[in-house]
C-alpha cells in the first residue's frame, strides 16, 4: 500500500512539479503569478483530446501539437496581455487584473464554443497496469514520471548550458541588467514564455489523459503555486522538488485519510506555509530596495 | 413592463452595494480579492436564517448581516494581511477562503447544505434598495475624502512610500477589507430578500469576477466609476438577455482591453461631478483640483 | 544632565549583516539637538544601510539605536516615523499619481487623530481639521517654494521640484530628526547650491536635528558642522569639515589628494 501511493504520489507529482516549474519560469523574471497559466494547460489538454480522438493522430504526434500549440498561445497571451503593461511599467496589481481577464476569457470561450462536456481520453493508457515490486501501477503514471523527468532534465541542461538558458537565469535575478549587458529583455520574456507554455501543454496533456478534460480544469494551477510556495518562491529547483512533494503528500492524505480532505489539506498547507515560512524550502530572500 | 426594468435596477442597486465596498478594497487600496462573493454568501445566509428561523426583524437581519460580512472579513484578514503577503498571493488565499467558506457553508445543518433555504420572507423592494445603496456610497465617499481613505490610497500608491509617511499599513487595508466585507454583506441580505431562496452554488467566482470587474471597468480611484459600470454591467446584458456564458467571455476580455488601453477605466481617479458634464459640453473652467 | 537628554538621535555598536556579507560594523555616533550632520564614504560604504536601519526598514543584526534616550531599533518603520524620524529617498519615492498637495496632505495625516467613525459620518468637526490639513499643507509648499504647483500631478513636475517636494513632505511629518538621502543627487552645480541653501534655512528656521548622506561635497562641507564618515561598512573618521579634509586616511579612501574647500553657504 505504502509503495502503491508513493508511485501514484510520485506521478502526480510529476505532473505538479512540471506546472510548477513553468510557472515559477515567468514568476521568476517578471515576478508576477500569471493566472491565466491555468487556461494555457486546459488548452493544452483540449489540443491534444481533439488531434488525437477527434482527428485520430497518433499520440505523440498529440502531445508535440500540444506542446507546439501551448506554446504559442502562452506567447501570445504575453504578447498582447502583459507586454504593453510592461512597457508601462505599469504595477503588479494590473497585470494581476489581466491575467484574471485572460482566464476568465479563455475559459469562457471554451465552454461556449466547445460547451460544458467532460472529455475522457481513451483507456488505454490508464487501464494497462504494470508491477513493481508487488505495487501496480498504470502506464500513463510510468509516462507521467519518465516523462516529466526528461523534460525537467532537459530544461536544466537548457538553462545551464546554453546561453539563452543562461540568459534567463540571470534575467530571472535582475531582468533590468541583464537589458543592459545586451540581452533583447523583450525576446528573452517571450522566450520563457514559449518555454512555459510547452510545459503547459505537457501537464494539460497528462492532466486531461489521468483525469478530465474540461473547461475549468485550469484551477489546477492552484497546486502549482502551492508547490512554487513549498519549494520557494523564485527558485526553479524549488518548483520541481515543491511539485514532487506536494504529490506526494497529497497523495498520501487521499490514501490514508479521505479523498475529499485532500484539496483542503493543499489549500491549508499554502496558507500555512505563506504565514509561517513563506520563503519555502530554497527560496531567495526577495526583499525590495529601498 | 415597469415591473422589468425596476427588477432589472433593484438587481442593480443590490450588485452596486457590494460594489462599492469593494472599489474601496481594490480600487482605493490595492488589494484584490478573489472570494468577495463568500462576504456576499455570509450576509446573504445570516439574514435569512436570522427572518427565516428566528422571525426577526428585517431590518435588525440585514444589520446582522452586514455585521458578519464585517466580521469574517476581519478575521480572514487579521491572519493574511499581518503576513504582508504579495498582493498575488494574497488574492490566492483569498481564493481558498472563498472555497472554504463555500464548503462550510454546504455542510452546515443550518444553511440546509446545497439545497438552500427556500421560502425566505421579501422584504427587499425598491425605496428599501435605494436608500441603503445611498447610503453605503455616503459613507465610502466620507471614508475616502478623510484621513483613512488618503492612508488607503497611500498604500495602493507605494506601501513602502506611505509606512514611511507613519502609515499603518496592516491597519489600513485591514479597515478596508472589513469595510467591503461589510458592504457585500449587507448586500447579500438584501439579495436573500429579493430572491427569497439562496443555495451556496449561487455565490461563485462568477460573482466575485463580475463584481471586480466593475470596479476596475469603472475606474480605481473612483466610487462613482463602479456604481455607473455595475449598473451597465448589470443592466444591459439584462435587457438584451445575453446568455450567462458569453457574459463572463465579454467579462474577461473587457479587463484585458482595459489594461491595456485605458486603464483607468472609465472614471480614473475621478468622480462624476457637474465640472465633469460641463466639460463634456466645452463649458467647463480651467484649472485643477487640490 | 545626561548626555542621552540632549542627544536626538544615539547609535551603539550598530552592525548589519546580510547573510555572508557585512554591510555595517560597529557604527556608533550621537547627533545633538538642532545638529546637522553629514555622513560620506564612497558608493557600498553602507550609508544608505545606516538610513535603514535608523528608519527600521531592515532590522539590526548588532548594537541599539536610540532616540532621545529611548530605543528605537526593532520597532516597524511606521512607529518609528510617528515618533519622529522623516527620511527622504535616494530614488524618490513621491506618490507618483497624486497631486503635489495631496502628498503633503498624506504627511500631515501622520499626526492628525479624528476616529474612524468621526470619518465615516463626516462629523463638522473632520470637515474643519480637513480644511486646516489643507491650508497647512499649503503653507509647507510655500515654505520650499511650491505653492503654485499645489494642483500638479507629482510625477508631472521636472526633476528638481520633485526632489524640493520630498522634502517638504518629510517636513510635513514634523519630526525631531530628518533623514536626508543624497537630496543633491542627479543635480547640477546650481541646482545643488540651491538645494544646499533650502536645507540651510530649514535647518535654521525649524532648528531640525538633520543626518544628511550626500556626494556632492560643495554641499556637506559648507553644511555639515560635524562629518561621519564610513567605508565597507565601518567608521573611518569622525570631526568638523576642517579635520575630516585634512585627515589622510579620508583623502585617500574618498575625497582624493587633490580636495579644495568650498565656499561656505
Amino acid at each position: 500500500m505504502f509503495l502503491q501511493t508513493l508511485l501514484t504520489g510520485l506521478a502526480i507529482g510529476g505532473i505538479y512539479a512540471l506546472m510548477a516549474v513553468g510557472y515559477s519560469l515567468v514568476f521568476s523574471i517578471l515576478n508576477f503569478s500569471n493566472f491565466a497559466y491555468g487556461s494555457i494547460i486546459m488548452l493544452g489538454s483540449y489540443i491534444s483530446y481533439f488531434t488525437m480522438v477527434k482527428l485520430g493522430m497518433p499520440i505523440g504526434l498529440a502531445v508535440v501539437l500540444s506542446i507546439v500549440g501551448a506554446a504559442l498561445l502562452c506567447w501570445l497571451n504575453e504578447r498582447l496581455a502583459y507586454s504593453p503593461l510592461r512597457k508601462r511599467r505599469a504595477s503588479s496589481l494590473f497585470f494581476m487584473i489581466s491575467a484574471m481577464g485572460t482566464a476568465i476569457f479563455l475559459e469562457n470561450l471554451v465552454y461556449a464554443i466547445v460547451g460544458a462536456h467532460f472529455y475522457a481520453f481513451p483507456e488505454v493508457f490508464t487501464k494497462t497496469n504494470l508491477t513493481f515490486l508487488g505495487a501496480s501501477i498504470s502506464v500513463l503514471d510510468v509516462f507521467a514520471i519518465v516523462f516529466s523527468s526528461i523534460t525537467i532534465y532537459a530544461l536544466h541542461t537548457f538553462l545551464q548550458k546554453s546561453r539563452t538558458g543562461i540568459a534567463i537565469r540571470a534575467a530571472s535575478y535582475d531582468i533590468s541588467v541583464c537589458s543592459l549587458n545586451g540581452v533583447n529583455d523583450g525576446a528573452l520574456i517571450g522566450l520563457v514564455f514559449m518555454l512555459a507554455g510547452g510545459l503547459a501543454g505537457v501537464s494539460g496533456t497528462f492532466l486531461g489523459m489521468k483525469y478530465i478534460v474540461y473547461p475549468t480544469m485550469g484551477w489546477i494551477t492552484n497546486k502549482a503555486y502551492i508547490a512554487a510556495v513549498i519549494g520557494g518562491l523564485g527558485s526553479l529547483p524549488g518548483a520541481v522538488v515543491g511539485g514532487i512533494l506536494l504529490g506526494v503528500l497529497e497523495t498520501f492524505v487521499s490514501a490514508y485519510v479521505s479523498s475529499v480532505v485532500r484539496d483542503v489539506f493543499s489549500f491549508s498547507l499554502l496558507v500555512l506555509l505563506l504565514l509561517v515560512m513563506p520563503t519555502g524550502l530554497f527560496g531567495r530572500f526577495l526583499e525590495e530596495k529601498v | 413592463m415597469l415591473e422589468y426594468i425596476f427588477g432589472v435596477i433593484s438587481l442593480g442597486l443590490i450588485y452596486v452595494i457590494a460594489t462599492t465596498g469593494l472599489a474601496v478594497f481594490t480600487g482605493f487600496t490595492g488589494l484584490f480579492s478573489l472570494g468577495h462573493a463568500a462576504f456576499f454568501a455570509i450576509g446573504a445566509y445570516t439574514a435569512a436564517i436570522l427572518t427565516y428561523f428566528y422571525g426577526w426583524n428585517f431590518y435588525l437581519a440585514l444589520a446582522a448581516g452586514a455585521a458578519a460580512g464585517g466580521l469574517v472579513g476581519f478575521l480572514i484578514g487579521y491572519p493574511t494581511l499581518k503576513a504582508k503577503l504579495r498582493t498575488d498571493y494574497f488574492a490566492i488565499a483569498t481564493l481558498g477562503f472563498g472555497e472554504a467558506i463555500r464548503v462550510l457553508l454546504e455542510n452546515l445543518p443550518i444553511t440546509q447544505g446545497a439545497r438552500g433555504l427556500p421560502g425566505i420572507r421579501g422584504e427587499t423592494n425598491l425605496p428599501v434598495l435605494l436608500v441603503s445603496a445611498a447610503l453605503v456610497i455616503w459613507l465610502a465617499r466620507n471614508l475616502i475624502r478623510s484621513r483613512h481613505g488618503r492612508a488607503a490610497v497611500a498604500i495602493r500608491e507605494d506601501f513602502v512610500a506611505a509606512e514611511m509617511m507613519g502609515v499603518d499599513i496592516f491597519i489600513g487595508r485591514l479597515r478596508s477589507l472589513t469595510f467591503s466585507a461589510a458592504c457585500a454583506g449587507l448586500a447579500g441580505g438584501l439579495f436573500a430578500h429579493y430572491f427569497c431562496f439562496i443555495q451556496p452554488s449561487m455565490f461563485t467566482s462568477y460573482m466575485s469576477t463580475q463584481m471586480t470587474a466593475a470596479v476596475v471597468a469603472g475606474g480605481m480611484g473612483s466610487i462613482s466609476g463602479p456604481v455607473v459600470a455595475t449598473l451597465i454591467f448589470i443592466g444591459i446584458p439584462e435587457a438584451l438577455r445575453v446568455a450567462n456564458i458569453w457574459r463572463l467571455v465579454a467579462y474577461g476580455l473587457l479587463l484585458v482591453l482595459i489594461m491595456v488601453f485605458r486603464p483607468q477605466g472609465l472614471m480614473g481617479y475621478r468622480e462624476f461631478s457637474l465640472d465633469l458634464v460641463k466639460g463634456w459640453f466645452g463649458l467647463a473652467r480651467k484649472g485643477g483640483k487640490a | 544632565m545626561s548626555a542621552g537628554e540632549t542627544n536626538v538621535l544615539e547609535l551603539q555598536g550598530v552592525g548589519k549583516r546580510f547573510g555572508g556579507i557585512t554591510a555595517c560594523k560597529d557604527i556608533s555616533f550621537t547627533l545633538a539637538k538642532g545638529q546637522l550632520m553629514g555622513l560620506i564614504g564612497p558608493n557600498g560604504a553602507g550609508k544608505t544601510t545606516a538610513f535603514n536601519l535608523i528608519t527600521g526598514v531592515y532590522g539590526l543584526s548588532e548594537g541599539r539605536i536610540l532616540l532621545e534616550g529611548a530605543q528605537l531599533s526593532g520597532q516597524r518603520p511606521d512607529r518609528i516615523v510617528r515618533r519622529g524620524v522623516a527620511r527622504t529617498f535616494q530614488n524618490i519615492r513621491l506618490f507618483r499619481n497624486l497631486s503635489v498637495l495631496e502628498n503633503v496632505v498624506i504627511a500631515l495625516d501622520c499626526h492628525e487623530v479624528y476616529p474612524l467613525h468621526a470619518s465615516f459620518l463626516r462629523l463638522p468637526f473632520v470637515r474643519r481639521r480637513e480644511k486646516g490639513l489643507r491650508e497647512e499643507a499649503f503653507a509647507y509648499l510655500e515654505a520650499v517654494g511650491l505653492a503654485d504647483k499645489s494642483g500638479a500631478r507629482a510625477d508631472a513636475m521636472p526633476y528638481g521640484l520633485q526632489r524640493k517636494l520630498e522634502i517638504a513632505r518629510a517636513l510635513a511629518l514634523k519630526p525631531k530628526l530628518l533623514l536626508l538621502d543624497e537630496p543633491a543627487a542627479g543635480m547640477n552645480p546650481e541646482e545643488s547650491y540651491d538645494l544646499a541653501r533650502l536645507v540651510r534655512r530649514i535647518h535654521d528656521e525649524f532648528h531640525l536635528t538633520t543626518l544628511l548622506i550626500e556626494h556632492h561635497m560643495d554641499v556637506v562641507m559648507a553644511l555639515c558642522e560635524k562629518i561621519f564618515v564610513m567605508n565597507f561598512g565601518e567608521k573611518l573618521a569622525e570631526g568638523t569639515a576642517e579635520a575630516i579634509q585634512q585627515d589622510p586616511s579620508v583623502l585617500k579612501a574618498y575625497l582624493g589628494e587633490g580636495f579644495k574647500r568650498a565656499q561656505h553657504i
